[in-house]
């Protein structure tokens, strides 16, 4: 069943204390693993990375590698990396680098050479993942304390694939800098799509159909479409039953499909945008009755601007 | 001899974030012993006053989530706010009002008894409903009616498409404009008698006596009599 949840605030704030109370609301939707993705101000060169690796005791020689990597793409560390310390088999890494020529190619080269798995990367969006439910996740990563314009999160009931991290949403848009998705639903002509776009030259880190909408969205943004046209065309070209989130580095779009059996509800508040497949999500952040937006019809689409901040990070 | 009557008293039950089971476990348990209920702080949370059995009033001040009054018989619902998927969902009698809007498959598989709703209701309102009235006063979305088997839907505002796709027995009707009709239904003249029926219905809710164009979409009962040969004919898309 799954839950995602969206928040955009009217300034720099705690969208991430914001996002983990929506998430948290929404436990029964599905437990097994709960993700948040945070866009952070925005720094005007280099990328924030978020990785994950599946054998704690590997972390130092991952480093290694993926520092090597990353001198070999032209760039290096611009700050030590930093990781979880809670006592998990895996751990998840945050790193930052200056800007790389070739992100894609970085990408597959710190997965293969540094055995990382490259969650996200951009210059504002951090994807952290792990299984457990809002609150568990939030414990071992602090994702209360995070600050910035937007975020996504997804509850994860798994019905197709592992109880991990890297099963989890949301999904990064790789190679895309600053998109990523939160979903709601099934593809049912998920192998189609796919073929194409490996075809084009793009790779995928797991066989989730909604890292294949993230894709999807992006190469047609790519290709010079806005984000609004990309998600109209997104209901006739995916089959399925879908709502999804879609992140973007100055916005949140939303699409839902022609049969509409995934709720979305929205709030907007003087303090900012909040969306949630729950009504009564929204209430953990306005407690007063206050009037909801109820998306519930079919082939809808919509996109919330976030906040442009004034003060960006060197 | 005169027969004194006490006044019922009224239970003040709070929801907040407490465990729903206990919430309508004293809903209920007021009710059996001849308390009114009010609930304070629904916060929209699902599964509220459900399974209620008996006469009774309970007033929610605020919104709820889903399937509010649920598998009810009896009560006297009221909702002051907005209500979410499901809200009266296989009611068997009483009445349920909403203030606001509802969202999808408001009185879905329904009985009996009344749901009321003052606002717009999403779609797959009154889906395969089986007796009772459910009122809408603003519009409806797409395919209410679904295999409706008894009952009837009555819209004071517009229908989205495909409204009463697939009606048995039931019937749809629709005051303002109807984007397009589900398959194997027809629009008939509603009977004098009907007309009147809905008139006391709506005069009984305090819905506003406006005189209405009224459109009765029944069954054109081509289903009736499927046969596998005919599928392609009855494709939606």
């Amino acid at each position: 069943m799954c839950g995602i949840a969206g928040r955009i605030s009217t300034r720099v704030g705690p969208v991430g204390h914001d996002i983990v109370e929506l998430a948290a609301c929404m436990r029964h939707r599905g437990p097994d693993s709960t993700g948040f993705a945070i866009y952070g101000v925005p720094r005007e060169s280099g990328l924030v990375v978020r990785a994950f690796l599946g054998d704690r005791r590997h972390l130092d020689s991952a480093l290694d590698a993926l520092r090597l990597v990353t001198k070999e793409a032209g760039s290096d560390f611009s700050a030590d990396p930093t990781w979880d310390d809670t006592t998990q088999p895996h751990v998840l890494v945050r790193a930052e680098i200056n800007d790389v020529q070739d992100l894609a190619a970085w990408t597959l080269a710190a997965e293969e050479q540094a055995g990382l798995q490259i969650l996200s990367a951009g210059r504002s969006l951090e994807i952290v993942k792990d299984v457990g439910d809002a609150r568990e996740v939030d414990a071992k990563h602090n994702i209360s304390a995070m600050r910035g314009t937007h975020a996504l999160s997804h509850m994860r009931l798994a019905t197709e694939s592992l109880v991990s991290p890297i099963a989890s949403h949301p999904f990064w848009a790789r190679p895309f800098p600053d998109v990523c998705i939160a979903h709601n639903g099934q593809l049912t002509n998920y192998y189609k799509w796919r073929r194409r776009l490996e075809h084009d030259g793009y790779h995928f880190s797991s066989e989730n159909d909604s890292e294949l909408i993230a894709v999807w969205n992006s190469v047609q943004m790519a290709g010079g479409h806005s984000l609004e046209e990309s998600l109209r065309a997104s209901i006739s070209e995916l089959d399925g039953v879908f709502t999804y989130l879609l992140g973007t580095a100055d916005s949140i779009g939303m699409a839902k499909d022609r049969w509409a059996m995934k709720p979305l509800i929205g709030v907007r508040a003087d303090d900012g945008i909040a969306l949630a497949t729950e009504e009564q999500a929204l209430r953990s952040l306005y407690r007063e009755e206050i009037a909801m937006i109820n998306y519930d019809g079919p082939s809808l689409t919509e996109v919330w601007n976030a906040v442009q901040p004034s003060g960006r990070v060197a | 001899m005169t027969t004194v009557i006490a006044p019922s008293l009224e239970v003040e039950v709070v929801a907040g974030d407490r465990p729903l089971r206990e919430v309508n476990r004293e809903i209920r348990s007021a009710l059996a012993a001849g308390s009114d209920v009010t609930v304070t702080e629904p916060m929209s949370r699902h599964n509220l006053a459900v399974a209620l059995t008996g006469a009774g009033r309970v007033r929610l001040r605020g919104s709820v989530g889903y399937y509010c009054g649920g598998l009810c018989a009896g009560p006297d619902i009221h909702v002051e706010g907005n209500a979410g998927w499901g809200v009266g969902e296989a009611l068997a009698s009483g009445l349920i009002q909403v203030d606001g809007n509802a969202g999808m498959s408001a009185g879905a598989s329904m009985r009996g008894g009344t749901v009321h709703i003052r606002g717009n209701a999403g779609p797959r309102a009154g889906i395969a409903m089986k007796g009772g009235n459910l009122v809408v006063e603003g519009d409806v979305g797409y395919s209410s009616g679904f295999m409706a088997h008894a009952g009837r839907i009555i819209v004071c505002g517009d229908a989205l498409a495909s409204i009463g796709d697939s009606l048995w027995m039931g019937s749809v009707w629709v005051a303002g404009e109807i984007r397009s009709l589900g398959i194997d239904t027809k629009v008939v003249e509603p009977p004098a008698d009907e007309l009147r029926e809905v008139d006391e219905l709506l005069a009984e809710l305090g819905v506003s006596a406006t005189a209405r164009d009224w459109k009765k979409i029944v069954s054109a009962e081509g289903l009736w009599y499927f046969e596998a040969r005919d599928a392609k004919k009855w494709l939606m898309i």
